[in-house]
């Protein structure tokens, strides 16, 4: 603001002596006044010549500078500022305090008749803290499958050993399957066959 | 900071560069580039990370490399005993990992040895060289060509058929 004024100054300067000349010219000659005076008359004069302005302090004039509209862009970066500090904030301040405070665990060999529980394999406090209270240990995952394989393992078989004993049943016809009532054969009428002239 | 690993595991041999006498009066800059490391860099690090040190609790808590009960291969498993199956198929992956570090830890001494060495790289490291190309060979016969997808059981048949190959090999020798 200061630098513009002081353009705006010398230029005003340069106008005011150009059109002080022209004016005074007629009157009193160039030896007029050197300084420059108060503008007078409601002659059509350049823009930006000085004028006595208060509140000014050396800033120069109030300017309203015209231009496009940041007001969008600004409320859309603070609120973006705002709503990554929300949770930013908090989360980096509690990384912060584990890392520096808590630390990293320290490779050991595993002492003689100790067995580690399942999260003491892992370093960083955080993985440390998820193994052990929000994920399984992988025993129980382990035991889970092995438990899912026998389950399905004897479903396999016990289907084997029917579809073997189908085919056997069927092909023998001595079991209790592949085989219907009949009506007892003394039950049968036989006299319509027992001459053969009939 | 991550501990250094264990140097006694594999003892470097000691460099045989030999003094080099001075031609130049110029400075070494390489002196120049470390001295600047070490007090922009190396320095304020150090002192940062000894202060984190002091706050964090002296009884740390220690984290372990887990061992694994060695199970029936698959080799001894009854057919049909699927149980026995998973359990052999998670044994050999655990094996192959440890395998693929392995070939990992001779390939990086190799490279060590080379830049260590630099020019009397052919002469020095033929150690190295010898022992990276039969593990190289050694995991290749192994789990060569099983792909991502190889499981235990295309391992024991690729040993089968080596096994079978082999023993045609003899017979045609005889």
């Amino acid at each position: 603001m200061a630098a513009m004024s002081r353009v705006l100054r010398a230029a005003a300067a340069w106008a005011a002596r150009r059109a002080g000349s022209t004016g005074i010219t007629g009157t009193t000659g160039i030896t007029g006044t050197t300084g420059i005076t108060g503008i007078t008359g409601i002659a059509p004069r350049l823009p930006g010549i000085l004028v006595p302005v208060r509140h000014s302090g050396d800033h120069g004039k109030r300017m309203f500078i015209i231009k496009a509209t940041s007001f969008y862009d600004s409320r859309f970066l603070s609120l973006l500022r705002f709503y990554i500090f929300l949770t930013g904030i908090p989360v980096a301040l509690l990384l912060t305090y584990i890392n520096v405070f808590i630390g990293e665990a320290e490779l050991a060999e595993i002492p003689d008749g100790y067995v580690p529980e399942h999260w003491e394999y892992y370093k960083h406090p955080i993985t440390r803290w998820i193994a052990r209270y929000l994920l399984d240990p992988p025993e129980k995952n382990y035991e889970k499958d092995m438990a899912l394989l026998h389950v399905e393992a004897k479903k396999t078989e016990l289907r084997m050993l029917e579809l073997e004993a189908r085919r056997l049943m069927r092909h023998r016809g001595d079991g209790p399957w592949y085989h219907y009532e009949t009506p007892d054969k003394n039950l049968v009428d036989n006299s319509m066959k027992s001459t053969p002239d009939n | 900071m991550p501990e250094d690993h264990d140097w006694e595991a594999y003892k470097v041999p000691p460099t045989r560069t030999p003094v080099s006498e001075r031609t130049t009066s110029v400075p070494n800059p390489v002196d120049f580039f470390q001295t600047a490391f070490s007090y922009v860099i190396d320095a304020p690090v150090t002192f940062v990370r000894g202060l984190i040190e002091r706050l964090q609790p002296k009884d740390k808590a220690h984290y372990y490399h887990q061992k694994f009960r060695r199970v029936p291969d698959l080799s001894e498993c009854l057919e049909g005993d699927y149980l026995c199956y998973y359990e052999a198929e998670a044994q050999w992956r655990r094996d192959r990992m440890v395998d693929q570090q392995i070939v990992e830890i001779v390939r990086e001494r190799l490279a060590a040895c080379k830049q260590r060495e630099g020019p009397n790289q052919f002469q020095n490291c033929a150690k190295e060289m010898e022992l990276l190309a039969q593990v190289t060979k050694a995991y290749q016969d192994r789990y060569g060509e099983l792909g991502f997808h190889g499981n235990a059981r295309d391992c024991l048949m690729k040993q089968k058929h080596r096994m079978m190959e082999e023993r045609k090999a003899e017979q045609g020798k005889e």
